[in-house]
């Protein structure tokens, strides 16, 4: 049964090899951003100043708002890379469950969390940058306010651990993918990837608790 | 007491119109050291001669026992029971054409697998039978020899999610060619050569590096290396090629 794979028709098959790179390189890219994106958002739990200077100086410098457009175009580009190995049609996803269920093997389910977790993304990602990107400047008051509401306390225990989750996947496949990481290695960066997810959703978390305690 | 042991097994005909894909089950007594191999054995002569599955060197060196064991693609001469639970369950592999019951035809996809990469030595020069052999480095030859150990028994190709998304998929078992006669000095094939076979979706760009081929392989063959070792190779050609129209 061969994939739907219509988004980017009639590409001669030469420029696979590129897409391919593309599709790393943004997924890198993407796991740099996310890593920058904690710093920024977990400097609260040290103190609203923080978290503060650090969002003027991005605004000063016009990183966030020359930046955050940017990262919204590798988001999307990102995802019609990705999009390209994804079963849409229903003959496909039938068949890429059945297998994961016969097979139960971790690497492959970890594929499934993978493309799961991207649909989440692609849509409460979106929403969560329109609304910090049309509501400049990004001050912790008004960070705390919004997740004091409940409504996105509830949006954002979702989103997190589906992003920890996708980065801490794309980061173990990338690096078995190509090469970086042998075969003897393989299980020791898996366990260490899997603790360094763990521990981003657990900042993730505090940082969550501390806005919802922060007072304005 | 020896275990019972019960074995729920795919049955069906393709060639009888009226057979219908359904699961069988059998029980038998567990022996010291019985292996799938002795239990189908016993299963057909004892109780059922129309099961159909394949054997031949029953020493995991012909490659003709793969099925799907509790889930997982296999060979059934190198599986022992004593290794799985009182319930097991065997699956035909998927992808290859199915036989009947838990027989199928690998060769027919092997087959065109190798004409498509061309799974030969290429060179120029002509042979010359009362010649010396020319050496080899041993260091390459035994890199040769270990991706030579695969057995073409399919598992790796059955357990792969892309190749069952994508019958256009080479497979892992064809990159592991590609890569033998990569680092065989006698094949002049460059780079480029290999890239107008591999370089795209059908060959190891598809592949999403789930790495189940790894995992499966009864001959334990260096799988995921190969594929990484591929993917930067042919990733590299690709810039290369971009640059060059
Ligand atoms: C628009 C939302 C997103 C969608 C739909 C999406 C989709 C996907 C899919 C389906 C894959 C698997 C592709 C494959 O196995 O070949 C993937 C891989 C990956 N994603 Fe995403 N993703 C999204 C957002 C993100 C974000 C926000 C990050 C990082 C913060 C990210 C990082 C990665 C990485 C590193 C990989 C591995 C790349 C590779 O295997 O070459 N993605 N993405
Ligand atoms: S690593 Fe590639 S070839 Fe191996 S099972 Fe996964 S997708 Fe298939
Ligand atoms: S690479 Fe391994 S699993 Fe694949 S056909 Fe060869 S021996 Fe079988
Ligand atoms: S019978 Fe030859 S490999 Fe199992």
């Amino acid at each position: 049964m061969p994939i739907d794979s219509t988004l980017i028709a009639g590409r001669p098959a030469r420029w696979d090899g590129v897409l391919d790179w593309c599709q790393m390189l943004s997924g890198l890219g993407l796991i740099l951003f996310m890593w920058a994106h904690m710093i920024l958002v977990a400097s609260v739990i040290i103190g609203p100043g923080v978290m503060n200077a650090l969002a003027r100086f991005f605004e000063h410098t016009g990183l966030a708002q020359v930046g955050g457009p940017v990262i919204f175009l590798v988001f999307l580009g990102h995802f019609l890379l990705a999009a390209r190995k994804v079963p849409f049609r229903f003959e496909g996803q039938k068949m890429i469950w059945s297998h994961a269920r016969m097979m139960r093997h971790t690497d492959t389910w970890l594929w499934l969390v993978q493309v799961v977790s991207a649909m989440v993304i692609l849509l409460m990602g979106s929403i969560h940058m329109w609304v910090v990107l049309t509501d400049l400047p990004i001050t912790a008051a008004k960070s705390a306010a919004r997740i004091q509401g409940g409504f996105w306390l509830a949006f954002y225990l979702l989103l997190l651990p589906m992003v920890e989750l996708h980065v801490g996947v794309g980061f173990y496949r990338i690096g078995v993918k190509w090469g970086f990481v042998k075969d003897r290695e393989r299980k020791r960066f898996k366990k260490a990837e899997n603790l360094l997810t763990a521990m981003f959703i657990a900042i993730g978390l505090i940082t969550l608790i501390r806005f919802w305690f922060l007072s304005a | 007491m020896p275990r019972l042991l019960k074995f729920n097994i795919f049955r069906y005909n393709p060639q009888d119109p009226g057979s219908k894909p359904h699961m069988d089950s059998f029980v038998l007594e567990e022996t010291d050291s019985m292996t799938l191999f002795i239990a189908l054995n016993r299963i057909r002569e004892e109780q059922d001669p129309s099961l159909q599955f394949d054997f031949c060197c029953r020493a995991g060196i012909c490659g003709s026992c793969g099925m799907v064991v509790n889930g997982r693609p296999g060979l059934a001469c190198h599986t022992k029971t004593v290794d799985l639970p009182g319930d097991v369950t065997l699956l035909p592999l998927p992808v290859f054409r199915l036989v009947g019951d838990l027989s199928v035809d690998t060769g027919a996809w092997f087959r065109e697998m190798y004409n498509k990469v061309e799974s030969w030595i290429h060179t120029s020069k002509s042979f010359d039978q009362s010649a010396v052999e020319e050496r080899m480095d041993n260091e390459v030859a035994e890199q040769i020899y270990e991706l030579d150990r695969c057995v073409e028994c399919g598992c790796c190709v059955a357990a792969c999610g892309t190749a069952r998304l994508r019958d256009d998929f080479l497979g892992a078992v064809a990159l592991n060619r590609i890569a033998r006669f990569a680092v065989d000095p006698r094949d002049e094939r460059t780079d480029r050569d290999y890239y107008e076979i591999i370089g795209n979706d059908r060959g190891i760009f598809g592949c999403m590096g789930l790495l189940a081929c790894e995992d499966v392989c009864p001959k334990n063959l260096p799988l995921q290396n190969q594929l990484g070792f591929l993917r930067r190779k042919m990733g590299i050609t690709a810039i290369k090629t971009l640059f060059r129209r």
